[in-house]
């Protein structure tokens, strides 16, 4: 699974492989403002880190997903809870163990990249073997940093400085040596947030097929959603300092469990209202405005203030008034624009706006009679918060 | 109820251990805060030594350290005598700093970085090189301007055996003074002009006003607070000052505060330590009084630049006035810098002072047989340099670690810290002089005439203007690249090696030049902590010029002057090349870094 050999401590074969890599349990950390406000920047968190997985961490700048990472690598010290890696306790507050960032045995790469520039790319890369944990003989040294830059395709560069490297070379440069010492879990604390949108997409696409060829799992922070699905084979979605909801990319998409995440992820259409019925497959109808929407019901109460959620792709627009289809609503266009990928049609329903994404469609013209309507299954009522 | 009570005892918990959680108990951080503790004790002790001295004596309440003081004949004297040579020089300085700067930041007379420079050259060369080179140039007698200027008028018929000018003088000792402080009013007031909006000045000069006006008007006004806080720098500073009036001062006959300090500690026998004592009580007492001034003037300035959007200058045309304003540039630095030095190197190279150049005889020699063949002089150089180069590298290396340190603790701490150990070097070198000569000189240290305790002073004395430089360099280095290398298992020394230091040194390098510079040339630790046991450069220019022998003297000044030159061209030059890396652009760097495979 590793690409090189596990440093002999965490030598166990079989239990490194079932076990997470990297386990959070109960972690707290807790601000005190200037003005006396509690920030809650860590809130009981547990998370597991599965081998071979891509986490990603996604939240608004100060949820608290930045110091989530650092605490894991031991950049920062949580006030309680216990933290794994590799099956070995790093930090634990009823035991007062928290192991400094040096013995943790991990990677990490930086939002700058954080190489150093008066080091060569070889130098870089063969920092982490030459410390006085990891006794190896210059040779030794050499022959592996030379197996890692020969895999990332940086066997060329080996003697040039960071300053000369492209943001895609000081990339790789970064993983290899994030990976060069054997580990297994890679930490990536916004990387890619201050270079433009086009060089991004393509680091992005870098990064996501060296790990499908090397097989390291990772925690990735970031506060870009299409950077998290893209990424991401689960989504830990945060809101200060909590989860509020961990999937894979599509569940977290199709299926959110709360409002914060229907509107940190993707586009979205809310309608609020009350929840007047509730059946016992966990259906539910919401008294509107305008008439009733049904869908499914999540963590409501009979009479609750709700809010009903739909993707605009998966709203219709029809002429005719569709069959067997209870949420079906007359309408007419308000404006209508060419979006490239798709149509974007919006209405009204009330005083609520609503999108809908057409693909392979023309735009309508404003003013257009027809029918609005929504497959109840793609219907998520959740309570309301705003 | 209890769900919130047991909240709030979890958090108290928690931010009792922020404290001692956030800075980790490693060998790195106890060395480092080692370190602070032996810096604060150094730069603090010293001058409680000498506060607690001026009333307690083995032990109880006693004020004859005052009472002695104040018994002291002419004590108003010299008190008025400090005053107004302070007060004078710092008017004088803060007039042609201004000025300059003004020439410099706003008008077409200046000359992109040269301009920008000249004004500070003085700034590395050693003040008592200066005062001596100026004793040699205006000394009623055989001063060469002032021979020069007898044979120009002799021409006309008028015939002078002496002067016109004389530098044991109130006016050259005010001279002297003032040449020192014009780099720091220099500075200050560039700074402000350079924060200062000059659409300010635009405005009044479309509304209708002349340039004249509009400087009265506008431009005054608005620099007036800094132009106060230069004024108060330069007050504070030229109290302390010594190695200028130990010369001048002394020759024209008039008592100032140092010099009679430095002579009650040093040059009288047996010691007077209670008069100094006293004296260095009195220094305290009215630079404090500065301090507190310039803080207040500071603090209210920051009002009067706000809303000013700092940006580049159109430079106002001076015309005809511009060839002018250029003559008066250079010719200032001329006369400043150039003139005395010529004048140590002319003496220097014909072994005596006199008004008879034989201009063929000029060399080496008689420089070989007075500084290098003179046991006592080649002593003092040897001790001067091992203790310039070994303090400025103590202190540069300490600095270095104590930056990161300050940089890792919690701010309040920080700063505190910060402030207590260079504070105390800032008051007064020679009050701190003679506070290491309380604690250090008798029992049970015995330091007394070793070079232990002019290594300790200077390290404490010049610790600050290094860290300084040390505090720029720490800050240029960003937390990821530190980060990094933990995370990469290397401990925080493995960092601070190899991370830090490579990436500090350019900074650093500046710093050590300037350190080892300033301990080279001290006088004010010098003069009262060397004697024959541990003779330096700046102790035996003292001696020298008891003794009348002026060649020696611009000798040794010659020397000084030179050995901080090129130590500090060269290592600029080194710092410029160890930071190469930096200023690779990625697309000049990539012929340069193919070229060097």
């Amino acid at each position: 699974m590793s690409v090189m050999t596990a440093p002999p401590e965490a030598a166990g074969p079989e239990s490194t492989r079932t076990a997470p890599v990297a386990s959070v349990r109960n972690l707290k950390r807790y601000f005190k403002r200037k003005s006396g406000e509690i920030v809650r920047a860590i809130d009981n968190v547990d998370i597991d880190v599965v081998p071979g997985e891509f986490l990603v961490l996604l939240g608004p700048s100060g949820c608290g997903k930045t110091t989530l990472l650092r605490s894991i690598a031991g950049l920062e010290q949580p006030d309680t809870g216990r933290i794994e890696v590799h099956g070995r306790p790093v930090f634990d507050s009823d035991r007062r163990l928290g192991l400094p960032p040096e013995r943790r045995d991990l990677g990490m790469i930086f939002q700058s990249y954080a190489l150093w520039p008066h080091m060569s790319v070889f130098k870089n890369v063969a920092y982490p073997l030459q410390n006085r944990r990891n006794r190896m003989k210059r040779q030794e040294i050499a022959q592996r940093v030379d197996r890692v830059l020969e895999l990332l395709e940086l066997a060329s560069l080996r003697e040039q400085f960071p300053s000369q490297l492209s943001g895609g070379q000081q990339q790789r440069v970064a993983l290899a040596r994030a990976l060069v010492a054997g580990n297994d879990l890679i930490l990536f604390d916004e990387p890619l947030s201050n270079v433009d949108a086009k060089v991004r997409e393509n680091l992005r696409l870098e990064l996501k097929s060296m790990q499908a060829d090397l097989g390291f799992s990772a925690i990735y922070v970031t506060h870009d959603q299409a950077e998290a699905m893209e990424l991401a084979d689960r989504i830990a979605v945060i809101k200060e300092g909590r989860i509020v909801q961990i999937a894979g990319p599509k569940e977290i998409y199709d299926r959110p469990t709360s409002q914060y995440v229907a509107n940190f992820v993707g586009v979205s259409n809310q309608i609020t209202g009350v929840l007047v019925e509730k059946t016992q497959d966990g259906r539910g109808v919401v008294e509107t405005t305008f008439g009733r929407i049904t869908g499914a019901a999540i963590g409501v109460e009979l009479g609750d203030e709700v809010v009903a959620v739909s993707r605009p792709e998966r709203c219709r627009i029809t002429s005719q008034q569709p069959a067997d289809e209870p949420n079906a609503w007359p309408v007419s266009v308000d404006t209508s624009m060419f979006l490239g990928a798709h149509v974007e049609v919006v209405v009204h329903l009330g005083a609520h706006p609503v999108r809908v994404w057409r693909a392979d469609a023309d735009t309508l013209p404003r003013g257009a009679e027809g029918w609005l309507s929504v497959a109840s299954d793609w219907v998520r009522i959740l309570p309301r918060e705003l | 109820m209890a769900e919130t009570a047991s909240a709030t005892k979890a958090n108290t918990t928690a931010m009792n251990r922020r404290l001692g959680g956030r800075v980790r108990l490693s060998p790195f951080n106890l060395f480092s805060a080692l370190l602070a503790l032996a810096l604060l004790l150094l730069a603090v002790v010293p001058l409680v030594a000498v506060l607690a001295r001026a009333f307690i004596q083995e032990g109880t309440l006693d004020f004859s350290a005052i009472s002695d003081t104040l018994a002291i004949p002419d004590l108003g004297r010299t008190l008025l005598n400090t005053l107004g040579i302070t007060l004078a020089s710092g008017l004088v300085s803060l007039i042609i700093g201004a000025l300059l700067a003004w020439l410099n930041e706003r008008t077409d007379a200046r000359v992109g970085i040269l301009t920008d420079a000249l004004p500070l050259v003085a700034f590395v060369l050693p003040p008592i090189a200066g005062a001596v080179g100026w004793v040699l140039l205006l000394s009623p007698g055989a001063g060469y301007l002032n021979v020069l200027i007898r044979d120009f008028v002799g021409i006309f018929g008028v015939a002078l055996t002496e002067g016109p000018f004389d530098i044991y003088s109130w006016y050259g000792l005010i001279f002297v003074y003032s040449i020192y402080q014009v780099p720091f009013s220099f500075m200050f007031v560039s700074a402000a002009l350079r924060n200062m909006d000059s659409s300010l000045e635009e405005a009044s000069r479309v509304s209708g006003h002349g340039l004249a006006t509009t400087v009265r008007r506008i431009t005054l006004p608005a620099l007036a607070p800094s132009l106060a806080g230069a004024a108060l720098l330069t007050v504070w500073t030229s109290l302390g000052l010594y190695s200028i009036p130990s010369v001048i001062a002394t020759g024209a006959g008039i008592k100032v505060l140092t010099v009679e300090i430095v002579n009650a500690v040093a040059f009288t026998y047996p010691a007077q330590t209670d008069v100094a004592v006293g004296l260095s009580f009195i220094m305290i007492a009215a630079v404090a009084i500065v301090w507190f001034i310039q803080n207040q003037v500071v603090r209210r300035s920051r009002h009067a630049t706000v809303g000013g959007k700092a940006r580049a200058a159109t430079p106002i045309r001076l015309g005809g006035w511009r060839i002018v304003a250029r003559i008066f540039i250079f010719g200032y630095a001329f006369v400043t810098t150039v003139l005395p030095m010529l004048a140590l190197l002319l003496v220097t190279l014909t072994g005596y002072w006199t008004t008879n150049i034989n201009w063929a005889n000029l060399s080496l020699e008689p420089f070989r047989r007075q500084v290098l063949e003179n046991p006592t002089s080649a002593e003092a150089l040897t001790n001067s340099l091992t203790l310039g180069l070994v303090g400025a590298t103590i202190a540069m290396i300490a600095a270095a670690v104590l930056s990161l340190f300050l940089l890792r603790i919690p701010k309040r701490w920080a700063r505190g810290i910060d402030a207590s150990i260079k504070l105390p070097s800032t008051l007064s070198h020679i009050v701190l002089a003679v506070g290491f000569v309380l604690i250090l000189a008798g029992p049970p240290f015995r330091l007394s005439g070793t070079w232990i305790i002019l290594l300790v002073a200077y390290i404490a004395l010049y610790y600050p203007q290094g860290a300084v430089a040390a505090d720029g360099a720490a800050a240029q280095v960003s937390p990821e690249l530190s980060e990094a290398s933990s995370v990469a298992g290397a401990s925080q020394f493995t960092t601070f090696r190899r991370v830090f230091l490579p990436l500090m040194i350019p900074g650093l390098i500046a710093g050590w030049a300037l350190l080892f510079v300033r301990m080279v040339g001290d006088l004010s630790a010098s003069a009262i902590l060397a004697g024959a046991g541990n003779p330096v450069v700046g102790r035996q220019i003292l001696e020298v010029f008891q003794n009348g022998t002026f060649s020696l003297m611009a000798s040794l000044a010659m020397t000084l002057t030179v050995i901080s030159a090129t130590v500090v061209v060269v290592l600029q030059v080194i710092s410029r090349r160890a930071a190469r890396w930096s200023t690779q652009t990625s697309s000049k760097s990539k012929s340069k870094g193919s070229r060097a495979r």
